[in-house]
């Protein structure tokens, strides 16, 4: 055989179909994250479970067994797949009996970075996650000489079933940030009595904390299952380009990510290829991913730093050219504190990102070229970066949270985001639903619209139809809405080049827009992937009805 | 009270119903055990009390079940001189406040009395704890008290708590030394460490006692201070 | 616009090669057409060229044919790593400016004097700046023996990993 025929031979196989088997078993594991060591969930022995590595155009078949002795059910998050696949008791399948085997088929029809959950009670919190690997058919656009996964999770020491009474109890049990005495005189010292008593008045009469940006403290942030101590390390030879698959698998917290002294090329977020761009440090919500490429050159060790975004926590990790390296660790920044702004108080009705969102998708709909919109966009946001920072359209003007990169390099937005490729044709969207995000902090009670899952009729969505979902945040949390089975198309003003996701963060006081092709018949669950609001009732059934497969109504 | 029972009855069918759509992820019930007091007092006249205020609850957002108990043991007479359970049933009426009503047993040593109440509770603007019950008894005696408490943060773990509590009478109940009009007061003082998470936290403070008008005059005929003075040393429990 | 203004660009983009000067750090030079020995395709794809490593002999003149299959816009340059490194930030002023937009340019801003004899019309010799479907060309003698690097710098591109080695022997 000729080097040639070999060749276009092996060029056929990703073309037949490849199919492969894979094993997991739910058992109880012992997590030791170096602070503390807790009775947890994993699969196969571990917390986390295994990388699944799958291929694009493969047919899998994963077998579970549930060796716990309550149900469980694996969620394969952001995987395009049949509704009967998605691993939601109670809107998939009836979930996995304890001893019991469940078969999952289906193909994977998409490549990038994913992970996998139970989606049954808070088996997720207490260790039951892994990452998803899925090889592209064709070569990647971008070039790495190795890959780590880096799966951040907020280990913490009391299980989920306790978290969530405590926090039912009360709503602040977990908030170790509160203002204090102290606060008060330091706030007086530097902005007078006047406007520190007012400051205090207004948060006391709302009866809210602008210190509630994180409802459960007191973790240990993971990398890999290690925790900053434990210090998990990726070598590399300085000089390579390195390929950090960032997944936050955390129960509650978002990770503002950074590695000092190197910029990441972000090349992918939520598994779908963006054009890429260069920053300094990044946020990841609760359930994202992003892929980033490094590329070390000096001979020396670069710390993995994700602090938490209210700065209660963080997570470590090293990448060293040699094993037992440590980088230095930075210091945590201040906490930060929510504003009126943040209440939504502070331009009622005006805030930014209902605002040029709304006008941009007006703008789409009477034909005008939007792609100058992008352009506009960038030309009016980014002039003088580390001088004067843009503020983030996805942040209320005036924001407690908007983030700032440590070195006052680039911190990415949302806004830079730019598909690859398009997933879909662009079109104009068939209807427009909002959901108001809504909730009670003091009672802890999460819901849309005011109404949560339990007393909710579901949304009913067409096959066929693309759908535009008005996310408007009326609460002081920062919400990962999820949807499952179906993209979700977040509208930064770029039309076609929107970026295809799977989470949408959506900060307090904003209004953020996005797009979906309804192209996946059955019942899918779309929620808030905080675990403590999802379970609150901040969740929602999606039914989608007719459809190739005659939708389940 | 009925409508509460027929409500707590309705969502106890509904859970039923509902199983369908628990999916997986989410929670209905939940229950609650606290002892916001449990503690041991030293009176100025050198008596010696042991006192505890504890809670447990369980149900919904929406309704939820509460066994509420208040008890002072005097260690000098062996002898119960408040010990107080209540049932009730609570449901939220606004964002902030919740609207409770049961009975309430009046069992200490001598006479003993039966209530129903009804009462509010929750938190105020400006973080004011407030509890405020209206009572009937037995005998068609109406009461009413109303509980004020305040946390102050000096660090995020160190807490000082004042609290204030008024109690008042719309007719005399002689046998169980209840005068008409505002009838006494307490008032607390409690610097509290959170030793374990909030679920359990010592204090040490101080606490004062006061009756009033004919109370205070059945008080002193029964050889009672007319108000007294105590150290307290205890512990706040929750889980 | 868009349309008028695409067939002004392999014009324009033709008469950057003729522009010397910026470029003697390259590796090389602006080359004569007469003396060229060899064609050389060069593809861009989103985001990285086919394909990844070149080879010169020291004093070879070269044609350097650049096609852009790509559904982006991107960039064709002959530098060391540092040039490439220092030509990153005009990149990203473009970006910012509003000249580069994702998938096509703006030229009526590329003509634009930017103030100080500046401009953003992107005339390096050594380099083309092409749209998704055009082809360009680039003629260059590569004096003497070095390592080089031909890269994108549109920014983000070269970081993702689209460059590729060329090694003049």
């Amino acid at each position: 055989m000729s080097s040639s025929a070999l060749l276009s031979a092996l060029a056929l196989l990703p073309a037949l179909s490849w199919a492969g088997e894979y094993r997991l078993t739910v058992d109880e594991v012992t997590i030791d994250t170096g602070d503390f060591r807790k009775q947890g969930i994993g699969y196969n022995g571990a917390s986390p479970g295994p990388v699944l590595r799958f291929r694009e155009g493969e047919d899998v078949t994963i077998h579970v067994t549930n060796n716990l002795d309550e149900p469980t059910s694996v969620h394969w998050h952001g995987l395009i797949l049949p509704y009967q696949m998605d691993g939601v008791p109670g809107l998939s399948y009836p979930g996995i009996a304890p001893g019991e085997t469940f078969t999952y088929r289906f193909p994977i029809t998409q490549s990038g970075t994913y992970w996998f959950h139970s989606h049954s009670g808070f088996q997720e919190p207490d260790g039951a996650y892994g990452a998803i690997i899925i090889e592209p058919n064709g070569r990647e656009p971008f070039r790495y000489d190795r890959e780590y996964v880096v799966q951040l999770t907020d280990k913490h020491p009391h299980s989920g079933d306790r978290i969530m009474r405590n926090l039912k109890t009360s709503a602040d049990y977990y908030n170790r940030q509160q203002q204090t005495v102290g606060d008060f005189w330091r706030d007086t010292r530097e902005q007078g009595l006047a406007a520190t008593l007012k400051d205090r008045l207004m948060w006391g009469d709302m009866r809210m904390m602008s210190s509630d940006i994180e409802d459960v403290q007191g973790f240990t942030g993971l990398i890999n299952g290690k925790g900053p101590e434990q210090n998990w390390t990726g070598l590399f030879k300085p000089g390579e380009r390195v390929r950090l698959r960032l997944i936050n698998s955390s129960a509650m917290t978002y990770f503002d990510v950074r590695l000092p002294g190197l910029k990441m090329t972000v090349v992918q977020a939520d598994g779908n290829n963006v054009q890429p761009v260069t920053v300094d440090e990044l946020r990841i919500g609760v359930a994202e991913t992003y892929d980033v490429i490094v590329q070390p050159k000096e001979d020396r060790a670069y710390t993995v730093f994700a602090e938490s975004m209210g700065r209660s926590g963080f997570a470590r990790g090293t990448l060293a050219p040699r094993e037992g390296m440590l980088g230095e660790i930075p210091e945590l920044r201040p906490a930060p504190l929510l504003t009126m702004a943040d209440m939504g108080m502070a331009h009622a009705g005006m805030d930014h990102g209902s605002m040029s969102h709304g006008d941009m998708a007006d703008m789409d709909d009477s034909g005008i070229n939007h792609d100058d919109m992008a352009g506009m966009d960038h030309g009016s946001m980014s002039q003088g970066r580390a001088a004067e920072l843009p503020a983030d359209p996805f942040y209320a003007e005036g924001s407690g949270l908007v983030p700032q990169a440590y070195n006052d390099g680039r911190f990415l937005s949302y806004a830079d985001l730019r598909a690859q490729k398009p997933l879909y044709e662009e079109r104009k969207p068939t209807r427009e639903i909002e959901l108001r995000l809504t909730g009670n902090m003091e009672r802890y009670t999460w819901s849309i619209n005011g109404i949560k899952e339990s007393d909710a009729e579901p949304i009913r969505l067409q096959y066929g139809e693309r759908v535009r979902f008005k996310f408007v945040n009326e609460t002081m949390m920062t919400h990962p809405m999820h949807l499952h089975g179906m993209w979700s198309i977040l509208d930064v003003g770029a039309g076609q080049w929107n970026p295809v996701k799977h989470v949408i963060s959506v900060a307090p006081g904003t209004t953020v827009y996005m797009e979906t092709e309804v192209d996946a018949p059955g019942k899918w669950a779309f929620h808030c992937h905080l675990s403590y609001h999802a379970a609150a009732g901040m969740f929602r059934t999606v039914i989608v009805e007719g459809g190739p497969e005659g939708g389940d109504s | 009270m009925k409508r509460l029972m027929t409500a707590l009855l309705l969502s106890a069918s509904a859970s039923a119903g509902a199983e369908e759509m628990r999916h997986s992820m989410h929670h209905g019930f939940f229950y609650g055990l606290q002892a916001d007091a449990l503690e041991y007092r030293y009176g100025d006249s050198g008596e010696e009390l042991g006192y505890w205020s504890t809670e447990a609850w369980w149900g919904t957002d929406e309704l939820k079940a509460l066994w509420l108990s208040e008890a002072e043991y005097d260690f000098d007479h062996d002898s119960w001189e408040t010990l107080d359970n209540r049932l009730a049933l609570q449901t939220p009426v606004s964002d902030f406040l919740d609207l409770r009503g049961g009975l309430r047993f009046d069992t200490p040593d001598g006479e003993n009395r039966h209530y129903v109440f009804v009462g509010l509770s929750g938190l105020l603007p400006y973080w004011l704890e407030m509890d405020s019950n209206l009572y009937l008894s037995e005998h068609g005696d109406l009461s009413l008290d109303l509980a004020l408490e305040y946390e102050l943060l000096l660090t995020n773990r160190l807490h000082l708590t004042p609290e204030l509590e008024f109690d008042a009478a719309l007719s005399d109940d002689e046998a169980v030394g209840v005068g008409r009009g505002l009838r006494g007061m307490e008032a607390g003082l409690r610097l509290s460490y959170d030793l374990l998470d909030r679920a359990v936290v010592p204090y040490l403070g101080v606490h004062y006692e006061r009756a009033f008008g004919r109370s205070a005059d059945f008080a002193v005929q029964d050889g009672e201070d007319r108000d007294g003075w105590f150290a307290i040393a205890g512990v706040r429990l929750m889980f | 616009m868009n349309r008028i203004l695409n067939g002004l660009a392999a014009a324009l983009l033709l008469s950057a090669t003729t522009a010397a000067g910026a470029a003697s750090g390259a590796g090389g030079q602006p080359g004569d057409p007469q003396q060229v020995t060899r064609t050389i395709e060069v593809v861009m794809h989103d985001n990285y060229f086919e394909p990844e490593q070149l080879s010169f002999a020291a004093g070879e003149t070269v044609r350097l044919k650049v096609r852009n299959e790509g559904a982006l816009v991107h960039e064709f340059n002959i530098g060391t790593a540092a040039m490439h490194e220092a030509h990153q930030g005009q990149m990203q002023m473009m970006v910012d400016h509003g000249v580069i937009r994702g998938d096509h340019l703006n030229r009526e801003l590329m003509k634009m004097d930017m103030g100080g004899g500046h401009s953003m019309a992107h005339d390096h010799a050594n380099s083309l700046l092409l749209e998704p479907g055009q082809e360009a060309e680039l003629v260059w003698k590569f004096d003497h023996a070095d390592q080089l690097e031909f890269a994108c710098n549109v920014p983000g591109h070269y970081q993702a990993g689209m460059m590729g080695g060329i090694d003049v022997e």
